[in-house]
Order: C-alpha cells, then structure tokens, then sequence
C-alpha cells in the first residue's frame, strides 16, 4: 500500500471538495478518516470506544 | 499504439474493458472469472484478461479510465445522509465505512492491483461513461443520448447530444429523484433482489393490468416537459438503500410480498401483485417516453441511443422506438453500470483524439473455451466426450430430438445476455420444454420467459418489428405474428411478445439456424447458460461444471461433444 498515492487521495478529495464549495464536510470528512484510522491502528481495541462514543 | 483500460466496479457489476487505437478489443465482467454473480469487486481478473486477450502487457497501458468519480460520490452520500438525519443514522456507519474504507480509494486500488503508475489512472463522469457506452458503439453518425439508472455521482438521468464533436450534456435531472431508484423499490416491495430482480418485474408485468395507475402518480410524478419528481415519503433511498421503499409505500400499495414465496398467478394475492408491477411498468414507460420525447425536442436527432441501467427493461424499450417520435432506437448489450467501463474508455479515447470505434456488431468480446480442456475434464468425470464433424449439424440433430444442449461456442459475451456463445438451446415449439428449462434447469419463477434467436432473414416474416437496431443484442422485444404464435409457444410470452435475437449471417448460431431451417422455422430458443444464483459460464471448466450439475442433455464446447454415459 502506497501512503503517498492515499495522501494523494485525499489531497484529490479535498479539492475536489473545495471545488464544489462543499467546505462544511471538510471537518466531518477528516473526523471520520481519524476514526476510521485510530480503530484501524488499534484493532477496534476496547479502550478506544469511549473516545467514539464521545464523538458521535 | 494507444491502449486504454476501462473499468467499472464497486456497486454493481464489476467490468474491464480493452480500447486499442480507438477499436474495441475485449470486455469482461468480473462475475464470469471470479464466478461470483454480480461480483462489484475491483475487476482485477477481468482487466488481466482484456490484457492477455488483446496481447497488450499492463507495462504497454496508456491509461486506465474508471467510470466514475469517487470523490463526487462520496459528496453526494455525504449530503444525503445529512440531510435525511436522524433517519439515516443507522445507514450512516455501513454507507460512510463502505465509501471511506473502500470506494474513496479506487484509483489507489487500480495503480496497485494493475502495478500501473497512479497518475495513469483518470477519472470519468457516472452519466458520461453511460452516454460514451451507448453512443460510440451505435451505428449513428449523431444522436439524441438519454442516460437513465439509479443514481451516478449525483444525477440520475441526462438528456446528451451527440455527434462528431463529442458529447454535450443539455439536461439532467438528479438524486435522490431517479427512476432507477423507482423501479428498484418497487422490484423490493414485490420480493425480489434489488438489482438482480428488476427484469422479474419485467417479466411478472405482462401478467397484471396495471389498475394501480393513481398510486404510481403518487409515487412519481412526470411532468409534460419530460422531468419528474418521486414521492419521496414513498421511498427510503435517502436513508436505508437496504430497503428503498418506506412504511407509507405499504399503506398505499399493501403489504410487501416475502421473498422466496412461490408464486401462484391463479391466487388473488399474487394477481394483485401481478398487477402492481404492470402498473409500475407503465408508469416507468410513461416517464420513459417523456424524457426520450423531450430528448428528440431539443436535439432535433432522428436516432436515440439509450444507456444506464433502466435502458435494459427490453419492453421499455420497444414503446422508445414506436412511440417517441425517433425512427431509430440503439440499446448496447452492457447497458448498466459494467457498461461504464466501455464508456470511460471510449470517452477518454475519442478525446485523446483517437478514431472512433467501429459500430459494434457482436456482443462476443471476452474468452475463448478449450475444447480439449473441456473433453478430458468430461471424461475424468465419467461423461461420454468425443470429436465432431459439424457441429451445427450435430446440434441441430439433437434438438429436432427434443434434447437442451449446452452450447459454448467462440467468445462469451459481454452484457448480461446470452447471445449465443454461452447458451442453453431447445427448439421453440414445445411449452413442455420452457417448464422443463424453468423448473429443473434454471429453476427460476414459472412466469418468466425465454426468448428466441432467429435468423435476421426469416426474423420479419415470424416477428413485428425486426430486426432493428437493438435486436442483435436483445435489448428489446417484438410481438410473434399471429400465424407463428403456435410454433413459438415456447419462446412467446404471455403477452404475445419476444425478446428477439436476431442473427446475421456471420453470427456464431447462423449455421446452426441454416441446419433447422431445413426442416423448421430458423427458430431455437436461447436462454443464458448458467443455474440459479451463477453468472453465465465462461470457460471449459464452468461449461463441464454446468454439465455435471445440472440436467441438460448434451454439451457442444467448440467441436467437442460431450454426454451422459449410458
């Protein structure tokens, strides 16, 4: 997996987001992404819940 | 050389396809090689044998065009979501982790899986890529283009005009408003699966009246100038696309029908559901109609080419060419989302400046069968395998004997139909063999039909309306003329109609066509070859496969016959 084609990726979709003015899902977007990254990185752990739970 | 792989994937049907010098060399479904039916994986398997077929090393790609944008998909969820919250919070996780973990990222996964540098992978448009796929295989110089499905980025409908200088979009229509979308709900609120079920719907219509006329104008409303508007308390596409439709769809239509129930026409119950799926059948028509009427106002083109998803409802179809006003009506085989992967590449072609393909004249564009592969895994499996002469000849034998023969000749076929190089193959006149092929080969729903292939000679004489433009690739139906209704009763539906193949004199069935009609009408009826829930057989090993488990009497792979032993 090449971290620099999915930071590409990403650099792509938010331009392609600030593009069509759509600012406002910039944050959710990046929100979800850490999320998505921290229950990636620790396996969907137990102690990592809380942290989700507070988010949403 | 310029060569351009295009591929659709991640929703429906996953595809590859191979564009050379602008010419049209292979295309795939991922579901043939990967044999899992209506496989929406990266197509990896299929783009590696468009290579292999086209003889063009992956090192060779100028290009690799996916149909669609997944940035503006992910915009368009986003929105929806939103926007119908708190209703779509319990969609939220599965629709954000599936387009956040996965979808967002083709172009890494394609420049990965491929080993092709990333910035050879280009991005298309949803709707463009339909408009390209329908219109760049068309035998029209210029036409009006009407792109129709469930949903692309964000439109779900298109008006293009098309000619020389490309294409131009004039009008679209968007989400969550879509007639694809319409249709599906429907499909689920009849018990069937979305996006497989739709042509069920298709099929159960010709048996109900379509009573249910002020319910449907509830669900969509279709103004005179060809746009249209759902009903959306109706639906629950904006926040659980599991479903589609909501509790108030229940109120107005009834319950839902179970899935899996057998269906018994005869019973009251099953008659009014019959007759809501006519009804949504002519609602879909009408809307159909309005659009491809509002088309042929504003682009002043006599010939209308038809794309996305909804442009597969064959019968939808035939009222396009009668009705609305254009003399000439084009219908690609892969017409749905695998067809995305022919568009993007031929776009992305036409704009590099490459010469605009051929008009497409046969639907057999993937992988060849091995005859010996096929006769020495027949015999380690106990069956009868040998040599013939003439294979039409053998085959047309056969038939006349009332035997179904497995027929797999040439390349298999790109589009969900079998046009017969992967076909199950019986003669048309006996309606005990369409129970036969129904009940214990295909074991599908007794009302649904098969449909025949003719010789484009003979096809006027025995059906209204052929051959045409889309009947080469099955894309629409004919009404069996009277005086023919008895000798076709296995391949007439209940409404007196077929979907008509027609072949010319170079197609794979023309020898086969030219041996029956020595004694019978050039007639055979065609039906895909595969069994419930298996995509259409690809090569030896899947045609011996077939053979093994389910009961068809014979298996012609090239020149090699295959039985029963006695």
């Amino acid at each position: 997996m090449s971290l620099v084609g999915r930071l590409r990726t990403l650099g792509e979709l938010m331009s392609h987001l600030a593009r069509r003015q759509r600012f406002f899902l910039v944050p959710l977007v990046v929100v979800l992404l850490v999320g998505g990254l921290l229950l990636l990185a620790t396996g969907g752990l137990s102690y990592v819940a809380p942290f989700l739970y507070a988010l949403f | 050389m310029a060569a351009i792989l295009g591929i659709s994937c991640h929703y429906h049907d996953a595809a590859a396809t191979l564009v050379v010098d602008g010419k049209l060399v292979a295309a795939v479904h991922e579901e043939r090689l990967s044999r899992v039916k209506n496989d929406a994986s990266v197509p990896l398997r299929a783009a590696a044998a468009c290579l292999r077929i086209g003889g063009i090393p992956v090192t060779a790609l100028d290009h690799v065009a996916y149909y669609e944008n997944p940035y503006g998909k992910l915009e368009r969820v986003l929105l929806s979501l939103l926007r119908a919250f708190p209703a779509s919070l319990r969609q939220f996780p599965r629709a954000i982790g599936g387009q956040l973990g996965d979808k967002l990222w083709i172009v890494d996964q394609l420049a990965e899986g491929l080993r092709v540098e990333r910035k050879r992978v280009v991005l298309g448009d949803h709707h463009r890529s339909h408009a390209a796929a329908s219109f760049y295989p068309s035998p029209f110089a210029s036409a009006a283009v009407l792109t129709v499905d469930g949903v692309g980025e964000e439109t779900s409908t298109a008006i293009w005009r098309a000619g020389p200088d490309g294409l131009i979009c004039l009008e679209r229509l968007g989400f969550p408003h879509s007639l694809g979308l319409f249709y599906a709900a429907l499909t689920a609120w009849l018990g069937f699966a979305v996006n497989e079920g739709e042509y069920k719907v298709m099929g159960l219509a010709a048996f109900g009246k379509p009573r249910f006329a002020d319910e449907m104008s509830r669900l969509l409303k279709i103004s005179s100038d060809g746009s249209f508007e759902l009903g959306l308390e109706y639906f629950a596409h904006t926040y659980d696309s599991a479903l589609g439709f909501s509790p108030r769809m229940e109120t107005l239509l009834g319950p839902r029908r179970m899935p899996g129930r057998p269906w018994a026409l005869g019973e009251i119950d099953d008659q009014r559901y019959a007759d809501v799926a006519a009804s949504a059948q002519a609602a879909l028509e009408t809307a159909l109609l309005a659009l491809a009427r509002r088309a042929r106002e504003i682009t002043g083109e006599t010939a209308l080419c038809v794309g996305g998803g909804v442009a597969l409802n064959a019968v939808a179809n035939r009222r396009l060419l009668a009705e609305s006003g254009f003399s000439r009506v084009f219908v690609q085989p892969a017409a749905g989302d695998a067809g995305g992967a022919l568009g993007a590449a031929l776009d992305l072609a036409v704009s590099r400046g490459e010469p605009r393909m051929a008009p497409l004249v046969t639907a057999a564009l993937g992988d060849t069968a091995d005859p010996a592969e096929a006769a020495s895994l027949a015999e380690a499996l106990g069956f009868r395998a040998r040599r013939v002469d003439d294979r039409a000849a053998t085959a047309a034998a056969l038939l006349e004997a009332g035997r179904v023969v497995a027929w797999v000749q040439g390349r298999f076929e790109w589009g969900p139909r079998a046009l017969g190089q992967r076909s199950i193959l019986a003669l048309p006149q006996d309606a005990s063999v369409r129970d036969r092929l129904n009940r214990v080969i295909k074991e599908r729903e007794p009302f649904r039909p098969f449909a025949p292939a003719v010789s484009d000679e003979k096809a006027a004489q025995l059906f209204d309306g052929a051959p045409n433009d889309m009947t080469p690739f099955m894309t629409t139906v004919c009404t069996v003329r009277p005086e023919h209704a008895h000798a076709l009763t296995a391949v007439r539906h209940v409404d007196g109609t077929a979907r008509v193949q027609t072949v010319g004199a170079h197609g794979v069935l023309a020898p086969l066509l030219a041996e029956i009609e020595r004694r019978a009408l050039p007639v055979v009826l065609n039906t895909s070859l595969n069994g419930p829930g298996e995509p259409i057989v690809a090569g030896a090993v899947d045609a011996v496969a077939f053979f093994a488990r389910h009961p068809v009497d014979a298996l012609l792979v090239e020149d090699v016959l295959i039985e029963r032993a006695l």
